[in-house]
């Protein structure tokens, strides 16, 4: 009896650390994109810190957006990762909370475009990427320096572009106005420029994929490519090289917040100080799964050649204000579609 | 014998409708039901009005239903021939012969579009002979065009209208044709007074199949028509994951069921309608 006794205790002790291990989950909204290395350099390793479970939840951005609109009032994830313009769609329905970056000791270490990007501290970045130019180095694409060389009449019928439902062709629809002396409001210039070379762009890709192929069946000289491409791109075989154009490459921000109302906002900002942090955004890196936004980042050389990284690429990054795309995206669209539509 | 209990049938398909009910109406119904009204907004066609108000979505949604026709029509031109010949082959052929032609369906649609672009592309195949014949003095564009989307469509759709022909043939009375041609009806007179007439109904069901297929089709339209190109799926995909525009994607998703229904409906008319027209020429 007595040795039944003294066991109680263990017993007790034992129910209570899995009650607490049943207790703790944090559920990660995310692209669902490398989950396999994400799991090995920043959720798994954060497990074990944290003593809790990492669940994810992917989808398209949309779909988080409207899922975590629905459950506004009982919230079910904690981190939400999303393009900036996406992350202040987001906050501006009131489904995040502040961050408090005294929990957050890596911030200062980040770029300072990737500190407080929404200006409510409301999101960090936590990777970029660049929209630059991809181009044939054996056609008369070779030349191209400048994102104003896209409306060179020799690329005519192998110049391609990326639809405006992507992020890709919303860089493209920027740099467009922007080099041409548009206002960056309306983007009327840019969509008038491009009607003007429709007829020479096979089609506005909509897939990474599409893209990659058409380069590699040699239907494409020259697109605006997100750099996160480049390595599949490289490995088509095809002589390509990648073109930072004159006037910068458009700079693509993925943002990392906490949802409102989330229970575990503790271990969400100690999942995104350890995301943040220059050992993981390294690991990250170098597996070419994120381009890191921590300046103390060290990738190799051979990772740093497909990513976002350097001065040079990282000096070139030009931003679109996300208040600009949550305002007028529907309109752009509406108008994009009637280029295309239109003889 | 025992006399049925009435009420027992309809308590051993609850569980089935109640889940159907529970899973699949009352979505579908929430989600039709937002085209008709949003947030607290009140009950009416105002969306339908707006989202026709645009030339662009009376082009996409015009072109949608034509292109869908035209494939559908090609389906049952090339499907019947193919549907004869196959009934008429030894039943050991017929098996091999009519897995070959499902085979499309069982290719991943990624790659079976991707090999359109090895045909059509500039430096495709068909280009490649048409520059090589002298046909043509430079590649054509043949991608991206209204014609791609409809070969793509029909490549895609043809075994199911060939599948419901061939079913619709099996049933037909080895004999009857033989009869009709032994009372002096030509080849041609005994096909289309007799073979078509009673088999319309595979003709309906894959007509219905292909057009459905053809207008709900997303793949497809994307990578072979992109975005000069817009059909209702792809303008419905667009609408929700970069406009943010559910009211026009509710009325997209309206649109396309409202049309297939009408046209499953007009395919059956037509078809009771000239078997009244038939029967009465007889009698």
């Amino acid at each position: 009896m007595r040795r039944l006794r003294s066991l109680i205790p263990i017993l007790l002790s034992l129910c209570a650390l899995g009650a607490s291990a049943q207790q703790r989950s944090l559920v990660v909204s995310g692209f669902g994109l490398n989950t396999d290395l994400l799991k090995k350099h920043l959720y798994t390793p954060f497990e074990a810190r944290c003593q809790c479970k990492v669940v994810l939840e992917s989808g398209t951005a949309a779909d988080r957006l409207a899922k975590l609109e629905a459950r506004k009032a009982n919230p079910v994830v904690d981190v939400f990762q999303a393009s900036d313009f996406i992350a202040l769609e987001a906050s501006s329905k009131g489904l995040l909370q502040p961050l408090d970056y005294a929990q957050l000791k890596n911030a200062d270490q980040l770029y300072d475009f990737a500190r407080d990007p929404l200006r409510n501290q409301q999101a960090v970045g936590g990777t970029v990427y660049a929209v630059g130019l991809v181009v044939r180095t054996d056609k008369p694409s070779a030349s191209i320096a400048s994102w104003k060389d896209l409306w060179k009449p020799e690329l005519k019928g192998q110049l391609l572009l990326a639809n405006l439902s992507t992020t890709t062709g919303t860089a493209q629809l920027f740099m467009a106005d922007r080099v041409w002396g548009g206002l960056q409001g309306d983007m009327a210039t840019g969509m008038a420029k491009i009607a003007e070379v429709k007829a020479s762009v096979p089609t506005f890709y909509t897939q990474t994929a599409q893209m990659t192929a058409l380069f590699a069946q040699d239907e494409a000289w020259a697109a605006p490519v997100g750099r996160f491409a480049w390595l599949n791109l490289k490995k088509t075989g095809k002589p390509l090289k990648w073109v930072l154009p004159k006037e910068g490459q458009v700079g693509m921000l993925n943002t990392l917040s906490v949802v409102k109302g989330s229970r575990n906002a503790d271990l969400a900002h100690q999942l995104i100080d350890f995301w943040l942090s220059a050992a993981v955004q390294t690991a990250l890196a170098n597996d070419l799964v994120d381009s890191p936004v921590n300046r103390n980042a060290r990738p190799t050389p051979e990772a740093a050649a497909s990513l976002t990284w350097g001065s040079e690429q990282i000096g070139s990054l030009v931003f679109i204000k996300p208040e600009l795309i949550v305002r007028e995206r529907a309109g752009w669209l509406t108008a994009w579609n009637r280029v295309l539509a239109g003889k | 014998m025992t006399a049925a209990r009435p009420g027992l049938p309809w308590w051993l398909m609850a569980p089935a409708v109640a889940f159907v009910a529970a899973f699949f109406l009352a979505p579908v119904a929430a989600l039709l039901l937002g085209a008709f009204r949003v947030d607290d907004g009140p009950w009416g066609l105002q969306h339908f009005t707006a989202f026709f108000a645009e030339p662009l979505n009376r082009d996409v949604y015009w072109r949608t239903v034509r292109l869908a026709c035209l494939a559908t029509l090609a389906a049952a031109v090339l499907g019947y021939p193919a549907a004869l010949a196959i009934v008429r082959l030894p039943a050991r052929w017929r098996g091999l012969v009519t897995g070959l032609v499902i085979l499309p369906l069982m290719v991943s649609p990624i790659a079976r579009t991707y090999a359109w672009i090895v045909l059509l592309g500039r430096n495709g195949l068909v280009n490649s002979a048409l520059v090589g014949s002298g046909a043509v003095q430079a590649p054509v564009p043949l991608l991206y065009t209204e014609a791609a989307v409809c070969v793509g469509l029909l490549q895609l759709m043809l075994p199911l209208m060939l599948v419901s022909l061939v079913s619709a043939l099996e049933n037909l009375p080895a004999d009857v044709e033989h009869a009709a041609r032994s009372l002096g009806a030509t080849p041609l007179q005994a096909f289309f007074k007799v073979t078509l007439p009673l088999t319309q109904e595979g003709l309906v069901l894959g007509g219905t199949l292909v057009f459905t297929g053809c207008v709900t089709a997303y793949i497809t339209p994307a990578l072979l028509g992109g975005a000069k190109v817009l059909m209702l799926e792809t303008l419905l995909y667009q609408k929700v994951n970069s406009g943010g525009d559910l009211p026009a994607a509710s009325v997209i998703a309206v649109l396309l069921l409202a049309t297939t229904v009408l046209l499953n409906q007009l395919l059956r008319r037509a078809s009771a309608a000239r078997r009244t027209r038939t029967t009465v020429a007889h009698a």
